[in-house]
Order: structure tokens, then C-alpha cells, then sequence
């Protein structure tokens, strides 16, 4: 008995090494943000002395910060959106070809992930600036200029751009997992493609799009380089607001207060997404 | 039937171009001659390449990339093989909360992480003047991708081959390090590549836990665009996005970029 557990401390000592990292470095700093954002502000140090609830008072009594909230989950949701559909073909597409090209068209879904999202932004800014590649060849055809970038217009394209990897791959996996003898038992009896998808493919299909679709929604939420640089300083996001606040003043507990009411909210939609999910899944099966 | 699959390959190839097309770009406008990037291109040069190499700001941010990328991933991969190994092979009861307790890093949005590191640093420890927030920062956001890699190989390689070992009489340290080691080792080679390549790549981490007056590629070339779009920014991003595909392939002769799971 003495020498079963005493295994059995020898091997958590692996997961110790890891598990104090995250509870160090995550765990206690995201307690922190909240014990932060009740602090009183300060205009001498970074956090006053003593506790108040001035900060979410301040945040959800201001239209300024509420209607940034609600921009901020408007450019999630319609990423998020515009990923499914664009993610779909080619998740199809990766999950069932037989080419030879298959390892190559696959590095081609994962490579942009793992270019850096400043450089990928670069070419957004290259191709759609004023005097860019779009509105050149526009030009040539007597159309435009366009203002493509330094708005909402911009700040989406790039958005989708760099989350819709993380659309296909789960996707990607889920439609993998399908066996397709069902698709054609379905269709030889004499279902029609739209129902097959419908009825077969998608109920089965459903919890990797969930996922896909929670990790773009949360991601794009959150994003902040993007905005920065295809908004230019005109189209301004909760998160682009929250590190302006921190970077340039001295106002942690306001930022930290922003923080969690934005964290909030986003897992809040999360949330109500998952629900949904769920009572489609229920009632298609 | 045939157009239906047509239209699916048409949508399929414009998605590729859509992907693909922005970092092709970059690329091509490094080598660009002129200062704005105009089709036809208006000539090969590589002054933009100089350009790059006798820019101090440029070079250094570049080298402190490199050797953050280079520390974090080496204890990410310490780390993080470990922590795949127990949950793997040892883990029974609650297996499910641990994995996400250390996939917590990657789940978690990054902005919040910086913020909630950046107050931290700052309270309790020592401030952001020396490179060590910066490093702990990065060994906590690439911790996940060691964990996912290695446990990934773990799942592919069967039990049976330690008993096998095991019975013919091996301690079970000598067991992992003759049997199992050699036959993850490309496994957790993969996981501290793309350790690396997610340092390298990081810039919310960065920008938030920075010290003072350093700076990493990515930051630089953050502040760079947002007042310039000279292609000296090109020149410095073709070199990463170069050094990324090297990567890539070379996890793909590895270990088989197919394997990868996310």
C-alpha cells in the first residue's frame, strides 16, 4: 500500500513541473485581474488603496464602452460567419480527396497559421491600401479607388484571413470521421444532397463546427494587432481600447475591470451558443 | 453531379488563393525594386535585403526572437513532455480537467494573458526591466503545443511495446529511456519546433511583457507598419515567414505534418 502511493507520488512529480507554471503564471494572475479591477484608481500609482466597485460602475453606466462591446462581438460574429461558410468547401474538400497533392494542399491551410499575424496583416495593407494592389487592377478597369482599409471593411477581411485555419482544421477532422458509405446509403435511398447534408453529415459533423466556431468567435473577440493595424487608429475594438488604457495611463483597475466585463461577455455568447448546439443536436437526434 | 463538384473545386481554389495570396505578397514585395509595389513588378532588387541587415533596430529585434524562441521552446519542451507522459500513461481520475488546466494558455485569449501577466510581473515580482517576463510569458503560451505533440505521439505508440520491454526484464526508467524515448523522440523534436515558431511568431505576449528598449521581430515590424509601409518590412518578413517554412518542412520529414493535431 505504502509503496503503491508512494508510485503514485513519484509520478505526479511529472506533472508538477507544468502544473505550477500554469497555476503561477495563469492561474493566480487571472485571480489577480479581479481583486485588480475592484481597486481604487490613482492618478500617482499604477492602483489606489482600498476597494471600490467605481470601476464596473463607470464602465456599464458609459454608452461609449457598451456600444464598443457590442462592436467588438459584431466584427466576432461576422467573422465567424464569413469563416463557416468559406471553411466548409475546402474542409470538404481536404477531408475527402484522394490526389496526391493532399499533403501539399494541407500544408497549405496550416502554413498561414503559422505566419506570423503582423506579416499576414502586411499583405492585407499591401493589397488594399489607397494606392494598393486591388484598387490598381480596379483601376485599370476604369473602377474605384475603394477605401478597403482603415475600416470595418478591412479590419473583417483580415480577420477572417488569419482565423479561418482554425475553421478548416476542426472541420477538416470532424468531416474525416464520417464514414461516407453513410452518404451514399442515404443518397441511394433516394435522398437528395441538400437532405443528406442536412440530416446526415451535419448532425454528425456538429461538435467540430461547434469548436471551430467557439475558438474563431473567442479569437476574433479578442484580437488586437489586427484591428491596429488594418483599422489604423479609426476602428477601435474592447481589446485595442483595453491596451491603450494600460500601455499609455496608469489605469489598471479601470482595465482590468474592462477586461472582465469583456470576458464576460464573450463567454457569455459562448455560452448561449453552446445552448443552442445543444437543442439542435437534441432535436435532430 | 459534375457541375456541383466543379463549383465545389472553383470555391476550393478561390479559398486557397484568398489564404495564400497576402503572404505571397509580402514576399514579392520585398523583392521589389521600387518603394511601392505596382503590377508588372518594376524590377529584382535586393536593396531592401540591405536595407534590413544595416538596420540595427531591425537585426537585434531579429536576434532577440531567435534566442527567446530558442530558450522558451527548450523549457516548454522540458516542461511540457513530462506533464504528456503522466497524462498519458499515469493519469486515470479527472484526465480531462488537467488537459485543459495545460491547454488553459492556448484557450485563453492571449491579450488577457499578457494583461493579467503584465499587472502580475509588475506586483509581485520584478517588474518588466530584465527579459526574464518575457521568456516566463512565452514558456507559458507554448507550453500547450509541447503537450498536444507529445501526447499525440504517445497515443500512437502502444503500451504494449513497454510491457514487452518491461517483461523481459527492464527497470521501467530504463524502459522509457531505451523503448519509449527513441520512439517519441520525433514527437517531442515537433513539439519544440513549433514551440518555437509560436515564440517567434507571438506578439501580444511580447508587446504587453517586453522589457524596456528590447524589442522582438514581430513588435518591430508592428511599430514599423503602423507609420511606414517601406518594404525593408518585407525584406524582415520574408526572412521569418523563410524560416518558418523551413520549419515546416522540416517537421514534415520528421514526423509527418498530417500527424500534427490541434
Amino acid at each position: 500500500m505504502t509503496q503503491a502511493s508512494e508510485i503514485g507520488v513519484r509520478r505526479w512529480l511529472f506533472a508538477v513541473p507544468a502544473l505550477s507554471l500554469v497555476c503561477l503564471f495563469v492561474l493566480i494572475p487571472y485571480i489577480n485581474i479581479g481583486i485588480m479591477s475592484f481597486r481604487t484608481p490613482s492618478t500617482t500609482a499604477p492602483y489606489g488603496p482600498g476597494f471600490t466597485v467605481t470601476n464596473y460602475v463607470h464602465i456599464l453606466s458609459d454608452s461609449l464602452y457598451l456600444s464598443l462591446l457590442a462592436e467588438t462581438l459584431l466584427f466576432a460574429i461576422a467573422t465567424t460567419a464569413v469563416c463557416l461558410v468559406l471553411a466548409f468547401p475546402v474542409a470538404f474538400h481536404l477531408a475527402r480527396t484522394t490526389s496526391r497533392w493532399r499533403g501539399l494542399l494541407y500544408a497549405g491551410v496550416l502554413s498561414p497559421l503559422l505566419t506570423g499575424v503582423v506579416i499576414r496583416c502586411f499583405g492585407w495593407i499591401v493589397l488594399l491600401a489607397n494606392n494598393g494592389l486591388v484598387n490598381q487592377a480596379l483601376g485599370t478597369f476604369g473602377v474605384g479607388p475603394f477605401q478597403l482599409m482603415y475600416n470595418a471593411t478591412g479590419v473583417t477581411i483580415a480577420l477572417v484571413h488569419v482565423f479561418l485555419p482554425l475553421m478548416i482544421l476542426p472541420l477538416m477532422n470532424a468531416i474525416q470521421s464520417v464514414d461516407p458509405h453513410l452518404e451514399e446509403a442515404a443518397r441511394t435511398l433516394g435522398a437528395s444532397r441538400m437532405r443528406v447534408f442536412q440530416r446526415v453529415v451535419l448532425p454528425l459533423i456538429l461538435p467540430g463546427l461547434q469548436s471551430g466556431v467557439i475558438l474563431v468567435f473567442v479569437l476574433a473577440a479578442s484580437a488586437y494587432v489586427i484591428p491596429m493595424l488594418l483599422g489604423g487608429g479609426r476602428v477601435q475594438t474592447l481589446p485595442t481600447v483595453m491596451v491603450q488604457q494600460l500601455m499609455g495611463g496608469l489605469l489598471w483597475p479601470f482595465g482590468a475591470a474592462l477586461a472582465l466585463v469583456f470576458s464576460a461577455a464573450v463567454l457569455a455568447s459562448v455560452w448561449a451558443f453552446a445552448l443552442l448546439g445543444r437543442r439542435r443536436m437534441r432535436r435532430l437526434a | 453531379m459534375k457541375i456541383v463538384s466543379a463549383g465545389l473545386l472553383i470555391s476550393v481554389a478561390a479559398v486557397y488563393l484568398f489564404l495564400l495570396l497576402p503572404i505571397a505578397i509580402v514576399v514579392l514585395a520585398s523583392f521589389n525594386a521600387a518603394e511601392y509595389l505596382s503590377f508588372p513588378p518594376t524590377g529584382l532588387s535586393f536593396r531592401w535585403y540591405s536595407a534590413f541587415l544595416n538596420s540595427p533596430s531591425f537585426t537585434s529585434a531579429f536576434f532577440v526572437s531567435i534566442i527567446v524562441g530558442l530558450v522558451a521552446a527548450a523549457a516548454a519542451t522540458l516542461i511540457g513532455t513530462p506533464a504528456a507522459i503522466f497524462y498519458v500513461r499515469f493519469l486515470r481520475r479527472r484526465r480531462e480537467e488537467f488537459r485543459l488546466a495545460i491547454l488553459a494558455p492556448m484557450l485563453l485569449p492571449e491579450v488577457l494573458t499578457a494583461i493579467a501577466l503584465l499587472f502580475f510581473f509588475n506586483q509581485v515580482f520584478i517588474g518588466t526591466q530584465t527579459p526574464l517576463p518575457l521568456i516566463l510569458g512565452h514558456i507559458v503560451i507554448t507550453l500547450p503545443f509541447v503537450f498536444l505533440t507529445v501526447s499525440s505521439a504517445l497515443y500512437n505508440l502502444p503500451v504494449a511495446v513497454e510491457e514487452a520491454a518491461r517483461t523481459l526484464g527492464a527497470s521501467s526508467w530504463k524502459a522509457f529511456r531505451r523503448v519509449t524515448f527513441p520512439l517519441i523522440k520525433s514527437g517531442i523534436v515537433t513539439g519544440a519546433m513549433f514551440a518555437f515558431i509560436m515564440s517567434f511568431d507571438n506578439v501580444n505576449i511580447s508587446l504587453l511583457l517586453k522589457a524596456i528598449g528590447t524589442s522582438t521581430l514581430p513588435i518591430q515590424l508592428f511599430d514599423y507598419l503602423r507609420y511606414d509601409f517601406d518594404p525593408t518590412a518585407a525584406a524582415a518578413s520574408t526572412i521569418s515567414v523563410g524560416l518558418t517554412m523551413v520549419i515546416v518542412l522540416a517537421i514534415d520529414r520528421i514526423y509527418g505534418l498530417r500527424a500534427v493535431r490541434f
